[in-house]
């Protein structure tokens, strides 16, 4: 939008008519502007990179507390019980779907979400050798959808936009 | 030692007036500066304040540079009402910010660092951008490495929470649902909230899946609006406001706050309910002697930022046992003239939500409602009011208690 002499302003109807003596009857006027930003991040995974290194490799990571042997996934780069630091540990990636949700909207944020089409399975999977869930997407059939439901990663080739998406669950009995 | 501080009887904060703007989809006529003027007046004319000149401290409250385009607004709107030179805080706690920022204020004045601190909270999470960049936004508020790159927003994580929560203890969603159209009932009978409706129990499980489980009237609003409330201690309230002893005095007499990871697998085997929320409750409750707190508060503003959330809270807060809150949300016991009246104000799904401003309108309606002044939705001899607010899927969760006393 560019702005002259001829400035289209919107008059507050509603202010317009208010008495004379109203605090605010001298501020009628209205104008809206448009304002874009445009935010590029370059932005590291730090510390977890080893587990999106080996998503290419097709194996999945987690890390273990030394101490207290609590396995995270995803992994913590500090425990979250004694603050000790973990070390790697490689799971087979299968597990059971804890809780899920059906999201009927697409939020769009990165290309590889953008371009799946219909209803998202948004699955919290406990990895067998796990203790916390890990979050991801679940393709299947609708009518599998269920807490319970045994999985299994299913490793991408690429390329794609965040290499979170070098996976994604399958149910563990489905042959592809 | 934060929650059990010694604190003497004469440096309980105590309320000395409020303000808010209406809560709205848009004020296309209003930005952040115009909205948080409007509130300060509110408040300061609540008080019979002709100007700040006597108030020490200011305490910003709102959530977002994204939304407002604009960083470091708590100088600017401290600047706007015409605080300076008074020192300015700028408090930031996800959804809990307005709870969080009163609770700060309150441990200035019981520190004795000042003597009054006037707490504002604005927020623009309408219309002034798009949708699209509105969800974007709130993403940026979930773990951007691990979760909003698989396209989930804090209406999925909140329904997977829900989700475990109907297959753990059988809850139903009419049950959630009920909260869905009580809150928007209650929203009729207060005329500063966005959105009163009166709906039917069928409409909201009819209408559009959002996230399953939750329908578009399971969820709450995105709202433009603004809230102050002024506090002070007893002898600075008495010496500067006389409006301060025409009412009943209300201190805000308890505040619990606790935190729980930001990602809800993190929690695991606890994802059905606030954790973070039970330990704020009981710091809260411990403060007062608090044994059962159904029977020991009076009404309760909660975060229903989803209607399931509500009545998860209710199990947290100790207002219904574990497993036990859809079946007292359906029984009515939280409705305007239940046991308990839970968001009479209508709450974030009917009154609105404008991040900053939310915790700060919540208190609003507690002190109206322990005046007495809270006109059609009065619950009749209200003397002990609760606040709770949370961020995210209950990442920080502020409990703030509020009594009518002398
Ligand atoms: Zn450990």
């Amino acid at each position: 939008m560019l702005y002259g002499k001829s400035i289209k302003t919107l008059i507050d109807h509603e202010r317009n008519r208010l008495p004379e003596e109203h605090p605010w009857s001298d501020f009628i006027e209205q104008i809206t502007v448009s304002f874009a930003l445009q935010q590029e991040y370059r932005h590291s995974l730090g510390r977890y990179s080893r587990f999106f290194c080996e998503l290419a490799n097709g194996r999945f990571f987690a890390t273990r507390c030394p101490k207290c042997d609590r396995v995270y996934a995803p992994p913590r780069t500090l425990c979250l019980d004694c603050q000790s630091i973990p070390d790697w540990v490689e799971l087979s990636g299968k597990g059971t779907v804890k809780t899920f949700s059906v999201l009927h909207f697409n939020a769009g944020i990165g290309a590889d979400v953008k371009s799946i089409h219909g209803p998202i399975f948004l699955v919290y999977v406990l990895l067998d050798g796990g203790h916390t869930l890990f979050p991801h997407l679940l393709r299947c059939a609708a009518e599998r959808l269920a807490i319970g439901l045994r999985v299994k990663p299913q490793y991408v080739s690429g390329p794609v936009s965040h290499p979170l998406h070098l996976m994604y669950f399958v149910p563990e009995d489905e042959v592809l | 030692m934060i929650d059990t501080v010694q604190r003497s009887a004469s440096r309980l904060p105590v309320v000395v007036a409020v303000g808010m703007t209406p809560f709205a989809a848009h004020h296309a006529d209003k930005n952040a500066r115009d909205l948080t003027t409007d509130a300060v007046l509110a408040c300061m004319q609540d008080a019979g304040l002709e100007n700040l000149n006597q108030v020490e401290h200011g305490i910003t409250s709102y959530e977002s540079d994204h939304f407002n385009r604009q960083m470091t607004m708590g100088a600017i709107l401290h600047d706007q009402v015409g605080m300076i030179p008074k020192p300015n805080l700028r408090v930031e706690g996800g959804g809990a910010t307005g709870a969080l920022a009163l609770r700060t204020a309150r441990a200035y004045l019981l520190s004795g660092m000042c003597d009054s601190v006037l707490v504002y909270g604005c927020e623009l999470n309408g219309r002034s951008v798009s949708s699209q960049t509105a969800n974007q936004l709130f993403a940026l508020s979930a773990d951007v490495d691990w979760e909003v790159m698989l396209g989930g927003t804090y209406t999925g994580f909140y329904a997977a929470m829900m989700r475990a929560h109907m297959e753990q203890y059988g809850t139903k969603a009419e049950q959630f649902a009920h909260v869905a159209v009580r809150n928007r009932r209650n929203a009729a009978r207060n005329p500063l909230a966005q959105k009163p409706l009166e709906l039917t129990i069928d409409e909201v499980l009819n209408s559009r899946m959002i996230a399953d489980p939750y329908r578009l009237l399971d969820c709450s609003l995105l709202s433009d609006g603004a809230a102050a409330i002024l506090l002070s201690t007893r002898d600075w309230a008495e010496a500067h406001s006389e409006r301060f002893a025409q009412r009943p005095p209300i201190h805000f007499s308890a505040s619990g706050c606790g935190t729980d990871t930001m990602r809800l697998g993190d929690r695991f085997p606890n994802i059905t309910n606030f954790a973070a929320k039970k330990y704020a409750a009981e710091k809260a409750y411990e403060q007062l002697g608090i044994t059962e707190p159904k029977r020991a508060i009076d009404l309760a503003e909660c975060y229903d930022s989803y209607s399931g959330a509500e009545l998860q809270s209710m199990e947290d807060l100790g207002f219904a046992k574990r497993g036990q809150g859809g079946p007292a949300i359906a029984a009515g016991e939280f409705d305007a003239d239940g046991i308990l009246p839970v968001n009479p104000s209508g709450g974030l799904l009917g009154r609105g939500a404008p991040v900053g401003a939310t915790g700060i309108a919540q208190a609003i309606e507690i002190c109206l409602q322990l005046w007495g002044e809270a006109g059609e939705r009065q619950v009749y001899g209200a003397q002990r009011g609760l606040t709770d607010t949370h961020a995210g899927i209950g990442s920080i969760c502020v409990v703030n208690v509020w009594e009518q006393r002398d």
